[in-house]
């Protein structure tokens, strides 16, 4: 059992494509089963991250759902199949980006680079009024903080901030 | 015969001094019947209604300029009644494509180099939708409205109305409106301290009788695939209690969910809404200690203020002014899940 799962991990991988774990995974559920929690796997180490654990019952039943596969070229279209749902998964978390289109389309300015901006005065029409005066802040390089660190914290808030905003728009526009 | 000039001088005399009576009594009548005309004509609250009316049913082109953007940039926006229901189609006319239509509950998007895809929503957050879809009536108790006078907005005859605030925690809005079809022209949102932080301001507004045909079509073109938002979890909770609410606000919303763009970082999430603008509250682990100076972001009306807590965070979204959301933060409480 070990030794397929091997050679059918290294199906996934493109390796070694020899036409017994091929025949083993169309007679053996469970090893179907194991394919599609390796693909998943594979998904995973490729940091593809919202993968739902439970896909792998939607993989099963679409399966199940699958006529009998008699030779290889089915098989070929059984994998697609069986990423069919994870396509999805991932097309979501692709389309994340989209959503700061949804704001933007809707009218609504999401505030990109606005921290980033705020030290530059000159940059007029992005308006950054800081109610709390800036003191050493508007300095790039204060004494005490490394700059390059300082840097990296400015952009962890600038895209955490981004988030918030794109976030807050998206709860605006799919409010019941 | 002097007795009789002397009668008829008289009688020329009284005449005269009944004729100006009679004239200072017409002339005083006029005056009244004018200020009844006066007293007739529409309240700032009445325009504000028939905005609102115009803005929902008719069939109309607008093009308008955001004053946010940092290059002018132009946007249209084009609505009509089909079957009975709105439909609102938006794009931005320079650059890329980038278009949206919203109508039966769902929200699709297109832009250039992407595939289009649709969101389920009910809400119209199209230009001056905000202000269209306000409860006047209700909002009089936060809001005084006054008739601020008559200008003109994009070639047309308008009334501008002032929305005033009762009190320092929300903005008022001065809107601009059409005296011929009432549709709204121009929006600015005004601090508590009078100054204009955003304006949005109609170009061209043409409308019509009937419903635009191209529209008609759209409606009746498939949509892009529906891109359902990651169910978010409501047990445990509502943990955070707002303590304070500006008068008019009311929670609409409280779960647990993860942020968009950042799928692993869960957090407490509470929605404000006071009809005209919304609010939102994230409740999350600190990751990195702020600046005093780096807490309050403003851009336009929009605020985002965070404050931190021992090892949390809370950031606050929304078209408010500041004050409002540092007492909002304050006013925050840790809720013991026994009193759940």
């Amino acid at each position: 059992m070990t030794e397929i799962n091997e050679q059918l991990s290294s199906l996934i991988d493109n390796e070694n494509v020899e036409s017994k774990p091929l025949d083993a995974l169309i007679g053996n559920k469970a090893l179907q089963a194991t394919f599609s929690r390796y693909q998943l796997i594979g998904d995973v180490m490729r940091n593809e991250k919202a993968i739902n654990i439970d896909i792998s019952e939607q993989v099963m039943s679409e399966i199940a759902k699958q006529p009998a596969l008699v030779t290889v070229t089915t098989i070929k279209a059984t994998t697609v199949e069986v990423v069919k749902p994870e396509n999805n998964v991932i097309s979501f978390v692709k389309r994340f980006g989209q959503y700061a289109i949804a704001a933007s389309v809707a009218g609504v300015v999401v505030m990109t680079s606005f921290i980033t901006s705020s030290p530059s005065i000159e940059n007029r029409g992005i308006e950054v009024l800081n109610t709390v005066p800036f003191g050493g802040g508007v300095s790039p390089v204060s004494l005490q903080a490394n700059p390059l660190q300082s840097q990296k914290a400015l952009q962890d808030r600038h895209e955490r901030l981004n988030a918030l905003l794109k976030d807050h728009q998206l709860q605006l526009q799919v409010k019941k | 015969m002097n007795r009789v000039l002397l009668f008829r001088a008289m009688l020329a005399s009284l005449l005269l001094l009944f004729t100006s009576l009679t004239m200072a009594i017409t002339a005083g009548g006029n005056k009244e019947i004018k200020e009844k005309q006066v007293q007739f004509t529409p309240s700032a609250i009445e325009y504000l209604q028939w905005m609102q009316q115009a803005y929902q049913t008719k069939n109309y082109e607008i093009i308008y300029l955001s004053s946010l953007y940092k290059q002018p940039e132009p946007m249209q926006l084009i609505h009509g009644v089909v079957d009975g229901q709105e439909v609102s189609y938006f794009r931005y006319l320079n650059g890329g494509i980038r278009e949206s239509i919203q109508y039966a509950g769902k929200i699709s998007y297109f832009e250039q180099g992407t595939p289009g895809y649709t969101l389920i929503s009910h809400y119209n957050r199209h230009v001056f939708a905000n202000v269209a879809n306000f409860d006047y009536q209700k909002g009089q108790q936060n809001y005084d409205y006054v008739i601020l006078g008559k200008d003109r907005i994009a070639g047309k005859l308008s009334i501008a109305i002032r929305m005033i605030s009762k009190d320092e925690y929300r903005h008022s809005y001065v809107i601009w409106c059409d005296l011929k079809s009432f549709l709204p022209l121009r929006l600015d949102t005004l601090s508590p301290s009078n100054s204009v932080l955003d304006q949005l301001m109609v170009v061209s507004l043409k409308s019509y009788e009937k419903v635009n045909p191209w529209l008609v079509k759209l409606t009746q073109n498939t949509r892009p695939e529906i891109v359902h938002i990651r169910e978010s979890s409501t047990d445990n909770i509502p943990q955070w209690k707002m303590g304070w609410l500006p008068a008019g606000f009311t929670v609409v919303k409280q779960d647990q969910h993860k942020l968009v763009m950042n799928e692993s970082e869960p957090v407490s999430y509470i929605m404000l809404d006071n009809g005209i603008v919304n609010v939102s509250i994230y409740i999350s682990i600190k990751k990195l200690a702020l600046d005093e100076s780096q807490k309050i972001v403003r851009r336009g009306a929009t605020v985002l203020y965070t404050e931190q807590r021992d090892n949390i965070e809370i950031n606050v979204v929304g078209d408010i002014p500041t004050i409002t959301a540092k007492k909002l933060v304050e006013s925050l409480v840790l809720v013991e899940t026994s009193d759940n």
